[in-house]
């Protein structure tokens, strides 16, 4: 099933796309884990990067961002190369990864500082962006702790404030939310708010479908390695309820969650259906 | 729980154990690296097992002398190496013992009995054990030789007393990696641990120069230390052994027995540590607020570094950083300079004096080339203290080129700091080294620093290990770069000795410093070689890099 619902002549498509991608395949031996994905995210948009436990999420965001070369295909950020002009289009991005990134022997503003030199600022500008983006962060009231001794939300938070210190055009973030207290989801909550608000473009993947339907602008859903559905969050709800008339039972009135839109476009079966005999 | 008893638990989940180790050994051969990983294994297996061979003959052969000599009783003079090799290694050889992490086992309804029996069983693969075994046998078989009808009885002592060794070491490696677990009780302790490592390399030195003033004094000493290493477990041992060759059956049985004491004491004592463990125990690294949530310093400039890029200054700042808070990578910065204060130690000259009081132009060359063999420790595994900090770089528009120079020249800093510092230890302790010999050590170090540069660059991108700093059991590299490290360094040696004994030989010092100087441009030549392609191979192992540093 294939609902690349954008509409043609959506103005989105008319401008260079933050973020394009050209029958991207990644192989792994004999596992196909991304396959001939063809991504488009225009610029501004709040993109949420949907799909099951193992469907390539995270395969394609390393593509994306550089840390796993692809098989084939083709990337393109902000219509450079990804390829040819690797460093050109590193500068125009921020990365969240899965893993931080962080290095845990430094403290935040020593590492902050690492970052904004390593991405060409001057020593200046690093101190003064380092120094508000803590405050920001709520992360200065510590300055002497190691980032090793971070507790996971406050790594999370650094993690942001390194990926945004250059200002990127494009933030790619891997599972933003995943193990952060509600104080800190909405300290990164406001923070991606705002730089939307200035025009930047956000990737992210996340398994919080509630937090994606409410961040998220734009959606796209890869199952098995194969992108399945990407569009507006209101195409989706109309592709889905055109497949399928009167399958979904949504009240009438109220509009398909995007739990209900991610569950019909990648077939989940609700484990409730099923039996585990031993179990009792 | 239906299909599980309480009796084929323990058994069930050992097998269980085992089974999972052998398919990951099994999965890690599918990739070139852990062939090539294999290999290197084997080879040092092999060396391991020479070392191991070596030694038992040499211990086998001094207990069949004491043995056969009538003598049993010196065979605590065979059994205090062992012991004390059997205990300090491990500590002492971060780079060869790793120490386990086994609370992946515990969210497992494991029994406590099972966790030790895993552990246990883990300790026993510690190369001083394989090593400490290796002597064992030798010297049981040495005492059979001497004396057959003593072997049965020697073979069930010096079992319990490999036993005590391995719980033994075992327990203070549990108890180390407990103090360890906090940064700064780490780093307090590393700081004692190598205070404690200079006090016992200091005992030949200070013998050998006031031994004759004090030879009343050492007599006392001798006479009171008898006593105290014949109620040790290596004592008891050899008396246990003793005894029994002189038909003091009952004795005999006695001191067995104390050994079996000391292993049971050994075991409890373990056990207090493996429980806390085994209810879960989490060692924070969480340090006390204080200080920090009244003042609130601005956040500082970035150095500054003419004549390198703003990335590779950054890296270089941030290099120095993470090592001034390594505590136990510190410490072996000073080990140079802490050697040449034994070395030099010695009596005045002749064959009392340490051997650079005889050669004090040596003490620059040897300790400069001590210093940079110490840093390969960190020259080979580039990336491994920065762990996941390795997709940043991945990530970020740095070249991997500015990275790696970056890490360069900050080594190479700890390498001329090291440099001042023998040069001052050796004007102090000896004289100031002659301007040959600075020049010598120089263009020596101009050859070989290249060279290990250059091969640690490939190593650090094709052989990467995570690795912890401040953890003494979690510094060890992977075998392939333990095993490359050995040949380089073989071969930069071969070179140099080859150079000096040419140069030696036609009575040309200033042979020595053209050859050097050769070979040094030869090496830059190599060395920038690799710099240029570290991009292209990096991009390439992007992949192998994240899966071995951020796991």
């Amino acid at each position: 099933m294939q609902q690349n619902a954008q509409p043609s002549g959506s103005p989105t498509l008319t401008s260079v796309p933050a973020i394009s991608t050209a029958n991207l395949t990644r192989r792994f031996g004999e596992l196909v884990a991304v396959n001939d994905v063809n991504l488009r995210v225009a610029p501004g948009q709040f993109f949420g990067f949907l799909g099951p436990n193992g469907a390539g999420k995270s395969t394609t965001i390393k593509m994306l961002t550089g840390l796993l070369a692809p098989t084939s295909g083709r990337i393109e950020i902000l219509g450079l190369d990804f390829a040819e002009r690797t460093s050109e289009v590193k500068r125009q991005i921020g990365v969240v990864p899965e893993g931080l990134a962080l290095f845990g022997r430094l403290t935040g503003a020593e590492y902050l500082t690492f970052v904004g030199r390593m991405y060409g600022l001057d020593r200046e500008t690093t101190a003064k962006r380092s120094a508000e983006l803590l405050e920001f962060m709520q992360l200065a009231n510590e300055p002497r702790k190691l980032v090793t001794d971070y507790s996971h939300g406050m790594q999370k938070k650094l993690a942001l404030a390194a990926a945004v210190i250059h200002g990127p055009k494009i933030l790619f973030l891997d599972e933003p939310f995943e193990g952060v207290d509600a104080i800190a989801a909405g300290t990164l909550k406001s923070m991606l708010q705002r730089m939307i608000a200035r025009g930047a473009t956000i990737f992210l993947t996340s398994h919080v479908l509630e937090i994606v339907e409410r961040l998220c602008s734009h959606v796209a859903i890869i199952d098995r390695g194969v992108l399945v559905a990407q569009g507006s969050l209101e195409e989706l709800r109309a592709g889905v309820e055109a497949q399928a008339p009167g399958t979904l039972e949504a009240e009438p009135g109220r509009k398909l969650t995007l739990e209900e839109i991610f569950l019909h476009t990648v077939g989940g079966v609700r484990s409730t259906e099923l039996e585990l005999s031993w179990l009792g | 729980m239906v299909g599980v008893t309480a009796s084929n638990y323990s058994r069930a989940q050992l097998a269980a154990i085992a089974s999972v180790r052998w398919q990951i050994f099994l999965h890690s051969l599918r990739s070139k690296r852990g062939a090539v990983e294999l290999f290197s294994r084997i080879v040092i297996g092999a060396v391991i097992t020479g070392g191991g061979l070596g030694g038992a003959i040499l211990l086998g052969g001094l207990a069949w002398y004491f043995v056969s000599q009538g003598n049993p009783e010196a065979l605590a003079l065979v059994l205090w190496p062992v012991f004390l090799f059997w205990q300090m290694f491990p500590l002492m050889a971060t780079a060869l013992s790793e120490s386990i992490d086994s609370t992946n086992l515990l969210r497992f309804p494991l029994s406590y009995r099972t966790y030790v029996m895993v552990r246990l069983v883990y300790g026993a693969l510690d190369p001083a054990t394989v090593l400490g075994t290796f002597w064992l046998v030798g010297i049981t078989i040495g005492i059979g030789w001497a004396r057959p009808g003593l072997m049965p009885w020697s073979f069930v002592v010096l079992v319990v007393f490999a036993a005590v060794n391995m719980m033994l070491t075992q327990m203070i490696f549990a108890w180390v990696e407990r103090w360890l677990g906090q940064r700064r009780t780490r780093e307090i302790f590393a700081v004692l641990f190598f205070l404690a490592m200079i006090s016992l390399q200091l005992i030949g030195p200070m013998l050998s120069r006031y031994g004759d003033r004090s030879n009343a004094a050492f007599h006392w000493a001798g006479r009171f230390a008898n006593p105290i290493q014949a109620i040790l477990p290596p004592g008891i041992a050899a008396g246990a052994v003793a005894s029994k060759a002189v038909s003091h059956t009952a004795l005999a049985f006695g001191l067995l027995g104390a050994l079996v004491l000391y292993a049971a004491v050994i075991l409890r004592i373990l056990s207090v540590r493996l429980h806390a463990q085994f209810r879960g125990e989490n060692l924070s690294e969480v340090v006390g607020r204080g200080k920090d949530e009244v003042s609130r310093p601005g956040v500082r400039l970035a150095w500054k570094m003419p004549g390198l890029s703003q990335e590779a200054a950054a890296v270089v700042e941030k290099e120095f950083r993470y090592l001034s808070r390594s505590g136990p990578v510190l410490l072996t910065f000073v080990t140079p300079i802490v050697m040449l204060f034994v070395f030099g130690l010695g009596g005045r000259t002749g064959s009392g004096a340490g051997f650079l009081q005889n050669w004090p132009e040596l003490g620059l060359p040897v300790g400069a080339a001590y210093a940079l063999l110490l840093l390969t420790n960190l020259i080979y595994n580039n990336f491994g203290p920065d762990a996941g900090g390795i997709q940043f770089f991945l990530v970020s528009p740095a070249s991997f080129r500015s990275v790696m120079l970056g890490k360069n020249v900050a080594h190479m800093g700890v390498l001329a700091v090291e440099l001042v510092s023998l040069w001052i230890g050796v004007s102090l302790l000896f004289r100031p080294p002659t301007a040959t010999a600075v020049l010598i050590t120089l263009s020596g170090l101009l050859f070989a620093a290249p060279v290990n540069l250059a091969a640690g660059n490939l190593l650090s991108l094709y052989s990467p290990k995570k690795t912890e700093f401040g953890t003494f059991g979690r510094q060890r590299a992977s075998q392939t770069t333990v095993l490359a490290s050995f040949a380089i360094q073989g071969l930069v040696f071969v070179v140099a000795a080859v150079t000096l004994l040419t140069a030696r030989h036609y009575q040309r010092q200033w042979l020595a410093v053209a050859a050097f100087f050769m070979l040094a441009t030869l090496a830059f030549g190599v060395y920038f070689f690799v710099l240029t392609r570290v991009d292209r191979l990096a991009g390439r192992r992007r992949e192998i890099l994240t899966t071995a540093l951020c796991k």
